[in-house]
């Protein structure tokens, strides 16, 4: 497959957390045109290989730091067997003894980069490896598809974001709900869908995460980090997260949004939660294929009262205000109600403690 | 020619100053030797914080060790002990630097690996075992859990029938540090700095001796963040401590003298001995001005440093002997009071017994063979380095204003101020190297064919899967209705937000654990995903 903008995802596994390397990668990645989903500090072996899977990316990247090497990489090795995704290529950066060199590359790892490799070196490879995979047949993916395989319903979902793979098909369909969360960067819309996606789970329902992050307008590359706050608990099938770039649509959604929202629906998802950029005040284009959204809120950043002059507020079904382990929780309250005069709910959550979601679980359960 | 030099707050090339070929008097501008600098040991100890300095009393070559179980560490130790050092700097592994047991899942392969495993009372004594610790002292470098780490401490010396004021040591204890930089948080900020003032009120308290803070811009320097900001952002970090400790109704005469500083020594020689005399000014006037201290003790900024681990390379390693001298030499000539020189072979494994003594050589070579030891401040008074004294310290206030503007430093790390401005700096040199605009011997210019190896560490898988048997069994035999109270007291302490230190050290002396310590906390305090900027 010849891909101008391959999806490389990079991640740190386990408690080390010299993170130095793989920052300057992500952002490299990106300023070449590179889709880089980021899934943070402290991550198992397991959660990596399954978030590979559900991003459908062209190459795993790891990177550590801890002499863990040995240990951590047959493990990665072997859950890629397990999880029947042998066609990723893995790599390896961090500080790695020459001496180990070959028994990892003999072990089945791609390439192994030390401190000091050029970053034109590595981002050459990545285009190498990424260019490298077969093209599966899309007769094979979509009988993957009705099978409920998982490796095909993230094949499907890469080509339908580029407007292939519908024609002549559409996919079957569901009985899921799709709710939109929007509101301004930084409120922690990534963290309260990682934490309600746990509770829908809890109730047993089967929840899709579409998170959309902006594209860098020059290169086409992105940084997709919303997925390291919502990696919480041991991977689950039934979790599904999978991260899109925004491309060149305004509004807050990605290229074929709809489209891929009705993939996870034919799937047989309960819900379906659409995390929008977050570019603030101009993200309404979710209105058009969400059945309910949530707005999140933040004390002391005026929100409410910028909100309440533009669109957004008016779209919302709902407000959760965020934060409220915070200072000013009351006083943003007391500013929402009075901005907004009707009786749609309102709720205080703390995404950091961990408290209020469960109300907003059930709101979502029972309407 | 243009050097770089990266005083500014930003490395980027747009604000990248031209070094002069030679500085003249004017460049000073107004310049008042005995206000800017007075005399060694006086205010506002630009020139050093003793009169004498080494003449006196060399600097503490204070080399960090730790690996495997408790008993390496312990024998590692005794051999340190008995070959005439006095202190001990002790390495934890990463799971017990981020507070989680050797069985957790995500401590798979690092058990032992980078540091000494610790998960109860049990082996901290063992670490201990046959050690007074009424008589060295001991530095632990542990941030998250410090607070445990202590108890811990304190239940051996208890055991041991030492009285609390006379232990000695230092605990690094910097959370704010781990934020912008290192990541090994596990609460959210402000919890965590107030437990960070739980241990600065109860050492205040009952352990006079204790050095209760390292405020650490090191992990920030090497994170990739520019000299400027490594000095401002640690003094801001500081900064912050102080206020919490007078908020909690502390005096600061009476806490102030006990917190110390530790510094990355970089590549850029004058620059990094200007960085460590403008911290020292920095601080001065802060402590005397801002929070009006009296006692001289409490203007004092004593430092530890280390040389930059971020500097050394794969390729050629003997090259980094070379490099790390010269970062000593300048850790050294800006008047540091103990200093860690890294070992050659860092960039490929944990060091050697030979590449650390050669380290520790080297800095030996610096005390007893060059004579700079004799002259306190040998380059006070050098048109230019007094002048990059000057501009690094007004870098410093410039930042210092931005984070008073932001609403201090916690309101930073709720924006991601730190990580990002960071991440920038460290982006900016990276592509500065891709450019060509810095040269590194070894790798961008002088480049060898093949390489050359040197002998490296290995550590085997054995010492894991001891230590996970020894927990499981430890937790078989405890006494359960005493450990199930000692946890409830922790939580209900934390919950009313009292002191916590009574409460660790019950927990300790009842054989729970690290990782069940940190969890009890989590439910009160919360977890921490890093804020807004990954």
């Amino acid at each position: 497959m010849n891909n101008t903008h391959p999806r490389v995802l990079l991640a740190k596994i386990g408690l080390d957390g010299h993170d130095r390397g793989v920052k300057v990668l992500a952002r490299s990645f990106r300023d070449a045109g590179i889709e880089v989903i980021y899934t943070g500090l402290w991550q198992t072996c397991e959660a990596t290989m399954h978030a590979a899977l559900q991003e459908d990316v062209d190459v795993v990247g790891v990177s550590l730091l801890s002499a863990a090497h040995l240990t951590v990489m047959p493990e990665m090795l072997r859950l890629r067997r397990e999880l029947d995704i042998e066609h990723i290529p893995v790599v390896l950066g961090g500080i790695v003894p020459e001496s180990d060199h070959a028994s990892l590359r003999d072990m089945g790892v791609a390439a192994v980069f030390n401190p000091g490799s050029p970053l034109d070196k590595i981002i050459e490879k990545m285009r190498e490896l990424a260019n490298g995979q077969p093209s599966p047949r899309l007769d094979d993916i979509r009988a993957g598809y009705a099978k409920k395989n998982p490796r095909s319903l993230s094949k499907l979902i890469t080509l339908v974001g580029r407007g292939e793979g519908l024609s002549g098909w559409t996919p079957p369909s569901g009985k899921a709900k799709v709710i939109g969360i929007t509101g301004a960067p930084g409120v922690g819309k990534s963290s309260f869908i990682g934490r309600l996606g746990k509770l829908l789970r809890a109730k047993a329902k089967k929840v899709a995460v579409v998170a959309i992050d902006p594209s860098s307008p020059i290169t086409g590359g992105a940084l997709l980090g919303d997925r390291l706050r919502m990696m919480t608990g041991s991977p689950d099938a039934d979790f599904f997260i999978r991260s899109l770039s925004s491309g060149d649509v305004q509004g807050g959604l990605a290229p074929h949004c709809r489209e891929v929202v009705a993939v996870l629906n034919g799937y047989g998802f309960d819900y379906i939660l659409v995390e929008t950029v977050g570019a603030g005040q101009a993200d309404i284009a979710i209105r058009t294929i969400a059945d309910r959204t949530i707005l999140l809120l933040m004390p002391d950043s005026g929100d409410a009262i910028q909100f309440s002059k533009a669109g957004i507020m008016e779209i919302a079904s709902c407000f959760v205000l965020n934060k409220c382990d915070l200072a000013g929780a009351d006083a943003a309250q007391a500013q929402i109600l009075t901005a907004v005069d009707d009786d749609r709910p309102l709720w205080k959550v703390s995404t950091v403690r961990d408290e209020g979601i469960d109300a907003v679980a059930d709101w979502v359960t029972s309407t | 020619m243009r050097v770089r030099t990266s005083v500014n707050a930003s490395a980027s090339p747009a604000n990248e100053q031209e070094v002069k070929p030679f500085v003249d008097p004017e460049d000073l501008g107004a310049f008042n030797p005995a206000k800017a600098l007075g005399e060694p040991g006086s205010f506002p100890y630009t020139r050093g914080v003793h009169r004498t300095m080494y003449r006196d009393r060399l600097w503490t070559m204070r080399q960090f060790a730790g690996f495997g179980s408790a008993e390496d560490t312990n024998g590692r130790f005794k051999y340190l002990l008995e070959h005439g050092q006095t202190g001990l700097s002790t390495a934890f592994d990463l799971p017990t630097l981020m507070g989680r047991d050797s069985d957790d899942p995500l401590a798979l392969g690092e058990v032992g690996r980078c540091g000494v495993a610790i998960a109860s009372l049990a082996d901290v004594r063992r670490l201990f075992d046959g050690i007074d610790l009424g008589v060295v002292s001991t530095s632990m470098t542990i941030n998250a859990p410090a607070a445990i780490l202590l108890a811990f401490y304190i239940a051996v010396g208890q055991e041991q029938g030492v009285p609390l004021n006379r232990l000695r040591g230092t605990l690094q204890n910097d959370i704010l540090k781990e934020f912008h930089a290192q990541n090994e948080y596990v609460f959210p900020p402000a919890p965590s700095v107030k437990l960070v003032v739980d241990t600065i009120e109860y050492c205040t308290k009952h352990l006079p001796q204790w050095n209760t803070v390292s405020i650490s811009g090191y992990h920030i320097r090497e994170a990739g963040a520019t000299a400027a900001q490594e000095l401002a952002f640690t003094l801001a970090d500081g900064i912050a401590y102080v206020e919490a400790s007078i908020q909690r109704g502390l005096a600061v005469d009476d806490f102030a003298p006990r917190l110390s500083f530790f510094f990355d020594v970089h590549n850029d020689f004058f620059e990094e001995i200007a960085k460590l005399r403008a911290a020292r000014r920095i601080w001065a006037y802060v402590m005397r001005d801002r929070f009006k201290a009296k006692q001289e003790r409490s203007w004092l900024l004593r430092m530890h440093c280390q040389t930059a681990g971020v500097t050394l390379t794969e390729q050629q390693p003997m090259n980094n002997v070379v490099r790390v001298a010269f970062q000593a030499l300048a850790g050294v000539l800006g008047g540091t009071q103990s200093l860690h020189t890294n070992s050659m072979d860092e960039t490929l494994a944990l060091p050697t017994e030979e590449a650390a003594k050669l380290a520790l050589r080297t800095q030996q070579i610096i005390a007893h063979e060059t004579n700079v030891s004799q002259t306190v401040d040998p380059l006070g008074g050098s048109y230019f380095v007094e002048k990059l004294t000057n501009e690094i310290e007004a870098t410093a206030y410039g930042i210092f204003d931005q984070i008073d503007a932001m609403g201090g430093v916690l309101k930073a790390i709720d924006r991601g101020y730190f990580r990002r401005a960071i991440a920038e700096s460290s982006l900016d040199q990276q592509r500065e190297l891709d450019r060509g605009g810095q040269k590194i011997v070894g790798v961008t210019d002088f480049v060898e064919k093949g390489r050359h190896g040197v002998p490296t560490l290995k550590i085997t898988q054995e010492t894991e899967d001891v230590q996970i048997a020894q927990l499981k069994a430890l937790k078989q035999s405890r006494d359960k209705a005493r450990h199930r109270a000692a946890l409830e007291r922790l939580r209900s302490d934390a919950q009313d937000g009292a002191n916590v230190m009574p409460a660790l050290i019950e927990a300790a002396e009842a054989d729970a654990t690290v990782g069940e310590m940190m969890d009890t906390m989590k439910t009160v305090f919360g977890s921490y995903d890093g804020g807004p900027e990954w």
